[in-house]
């Protein structure tokens, strides 16, 4: 018998009880559906995160703060057991010490370091606009990291640079530049309270104005989401201003520190940074960190679909032992017409195959479809500063891996009832009826 | 007739089932011999080992001792593949309860031998056709299998039978379901398929009439020959 005889019977015989043929299917679509539609937004989260990384370059850059606060950041519940209290320990919060900044500046392949200072910053505002933002998320330029610029150029991160600034799309139209285009170039005032003045004073009496020039606007990107970013030297006089007159001990001391080092070296140097207390983490460890955490998202819903499969596998090996009994007679007929036993086992497998390869063309139509919805939906909803971002990215190779890997399933659930009709004996099976 | 060939030959043929003391002996040492073109009617009441007789000669079982040679071939010594290839080939089979695909075509019914063999689609719908016209049918080749009579089933049964050109043809109760005028028409059928194709012919039977009809008649009682009379 001809294999493609095979195959065509086998897929007219699934159709003779329909209703049983497409209630498996179905089972086998429900995980298929879920394992094709999961692996399509883990491509399409990665992808994303690749190119922002790639954007970002950062091969060489570190970010680093006293290892106790990053324990403390990362267990979310302290086990720690009492520690005893010395005339070290300080009663501020943690922060890079003084003797720190020095051994760092020791260490062999480190390019340039920047202790980071917390400032605060009240409201931007413009001469095209008598309104006032809050200035919620801003940041500095760190070296290391290419900033992803949808105009303009990125600020000097010198530090005797003019004061710069790398707006926001939303913000730059926000302070009244009708394009980003219009913004690069222009100035903006930035109000800078003190902490001084500020406890005598009514606040908008307590601000300095500082004034940036826009150097340009930032593309949206995971960055971007971090807001507008000013260079080193536009964060020195922001941090001057909010203390100045301050005593030194009310001043903040710095909480993290950022580097960026030589990538061959970048273990050795976490190592080294390790020894004097600090903890360190590159781009591709804080990725990693978000990666692992959306990874363990998703292997619970695989899991879901592993056990849907699981359940389908079932249904294929009750499906087709009923189809054994029910055409008992036919396998004797079969048989005695001279078709081996192999062939016999080989057509109840290719049922079993053709359920799997149907349910799982059923998954790949409807998770393609759900697909594009969800990306429309994402589009106009949560994803709408990454036009680019597709959630759901399907890859053709993975999904055909798919569609084998749950076959093979469904030829191993169907080995059971094949190994069944070939066995049958032609005389018995004829005198069933 | 005596220069025909020896085409079966039964030696000492015994076959047993179950075990130890629930032992029961179906046969208790055939010897016969088939020659080629012969019809042959293989008689005897239920249980008396007919049906296990024509299985073993046409082998779908094999003995529990004793051997089948078929053209002077010891069977016993053939392969499973070798076994399945002569029964599609040279064996063709019509049964008392016709065993066809219901749903499926009367076309597809016939051509079911050549798709075991493997035969290109062309050529097995061709064939097929030729056999659905040997046996007239050939008007309802597009029809579903159920939906022809009992008398129509089994003519597409034979056609089934022959679409191979086997040598031999083993039917068991060919008539059994059907009424005496159909059943007359299916028998006539059968032995012109002999007299003008030479197709051997052993027909199981307990109906007397077809019997005699054959050219040879072996009475089987309790699993023994007590007749083989011409």
């Amino acid at each position: 018998m001809r294999i493609i005889d095979i195959l065509r019977d086998a897929n007219s015989n699934l159709w003779r009880s329909k209703i049983r043929s497409i209630l498996t299917i179905l089972a086998i679509f429900i995980g298929s559906f879920t394992i094709i539609l999961n692996t399509a937004i883990n491509a399409g989260v990665n992808k994303f995160l690749d190119q922002q990384i790639e954007n970002m370059g950062g091969d060489g850059y570190l970010e680093m703060m006293p290892t106790e606060a990053y324990e403390s950041a990362m267990s979310m519940i302290s086990t720690s057991e009492p520690r005893e209290y010395t005339d070290e320990d300080d009663t501020i919060s943690y922060y890079i010490k003084d003797d720190q900044i020095e051994a760092i500046e020791k260490i062999d392949g480190i390019k340039s370091f920047d202790v980071l200072y917390p400032v605060s910053v009240d409201y931007f505002t413009s001469d095209k606009t008598d309104k006032r933002y809050k200035a919620d998320s801003f940041n500095l330029i760190v070296p290391g990291i290419n900033i992803d610029m949808l105009t303009g150029e990125t600020p000097d991160t010198s530090e005797d640079a003019e004061y710069e600034i790398a707006l926001t799309e939303s913000m730059a139209k926000a302070l009244g530049f009708e394009t980003a285009d219009d913004a690069v170039g222009q100035t903006i005032k930035i109000a800078v309270p003190n902490a001084v003045k500020c406890h005598s004073m009514p606040r908008n009496e307590c601000v300095a104005i500082v004034e940036a020039k826009v150097s340009g606007v930032q593309a949206p990107g995971i960055l971007s989401i971090a807001g507008s970013r000013a260079n080193l030297a536009l964060w020195n006089r922001i941090y001057d201003i909010n203390y100045d007159g301050a005593p030194e001990i009310s001043k903040p001391r710095p909480p993290q520190a950022v580097a960026d080092v030589d990538p061959e070296k970048i273990t050795e140097i976490k190592d080294k940074l390790k020894e004097i207390g600090l903890s360190a983490m590159s781009v591709d460890d804080e990725v990693g960190m978000f990666k692992t955490f959306f990874d363990a998202i998703l292997i619970v819903l695989n899991i879901f679909g592993g056990i849907a499969l699981a359940a389908a596998a079932i249904g294929i090996i009750n499906t087709l032992f009923m189809s054994v009994q029910e055409r008992t007679s036919e396998i004797g007929l079969d048989k005695a017409l001279g078709m081996s036993s192999a062939k016999v086992f080989f057509s109840f497998s290719a049922e079993a195959i053709m359920l799997g390869f149907w349910g799982s063309l059923l998954g790949i139509i409807m998770s393609v479809i759900a697909g594009s919805v969800i990306n429309v939906l994402a589009h106009a909803t949560f994803l709408k500063d990454f036009p680019t971002f597709n959630l759901v990215v399907f890859d053709p190779k993975s999904m055909l891996a798919i569609v084998g890997i749950i076959m093979l399933i469904a030829f191993l659930a169907g080995t059971l009832p094949a190994r069944k009709a070939a066995k049958k004996n032609p005389i018995d099976s004829l005198r069933y009826e | 007739m005596k220069d025909l060939k020896s085409l079966l030959v039964a030696k000492d043929l015994k076959k047993s089932y179950g075990k130890h003391q629930n032992v029961f002996n179906a046969l208790k040492g055939i010897n016969l011999e088939i020659k080629e073109g012969e019809s042959v009617a293989i008689i005897g009441k239920s249980g008396s080992g007919k049906s296990t007789l024509m299985h073993l000669l046409a082998l779908l079982d094999a003995p529990t001792s004793g051997a089948v040679f078929l053209e002077e071939q010891n069977t016993s010594k053939f392969k499973q593949k070798k076994l399945n290839h002569l029964r599609n080939k040279d064996f063709g089979f019509v049964f008392q309860s016709f065993f066809m695909n219901a749903n499926d075509t009367v076309l597809n019914n016939v051509i079911l031998p050549l798709k075991i063999a493997g035969v290109r689609p062309k050529e097995r719908r061709c064939r097929a056709m030729e056999a659905l016209k040997i046996v007239e049918l050939e008007d309802k080749a597009k029809n579903k299998a159920k939906d022809l009579s009992g008398g129509q089933k089994q003519r597409v049964c034979i056609a089934r039978a022959i679409v191979n050109e086997p040598k031999v043809i083993f039917a068991d109760e060919p008539t059994g379901n059907l009424d005496s005028a159909t059943g007359a028409k299916i028998e006539e059928l059968l032995f012109n398929l002999n007299k003008e194709k030479g197709i051997t012919l052993i027909i199981v039977t307990h109906d007397d009439d077809l019997a005699k009809k054959c050219e040879r008649r072996i009475n089987l009682v309790d699993g023994q020959i007590k007749e083989n009379t011409k």
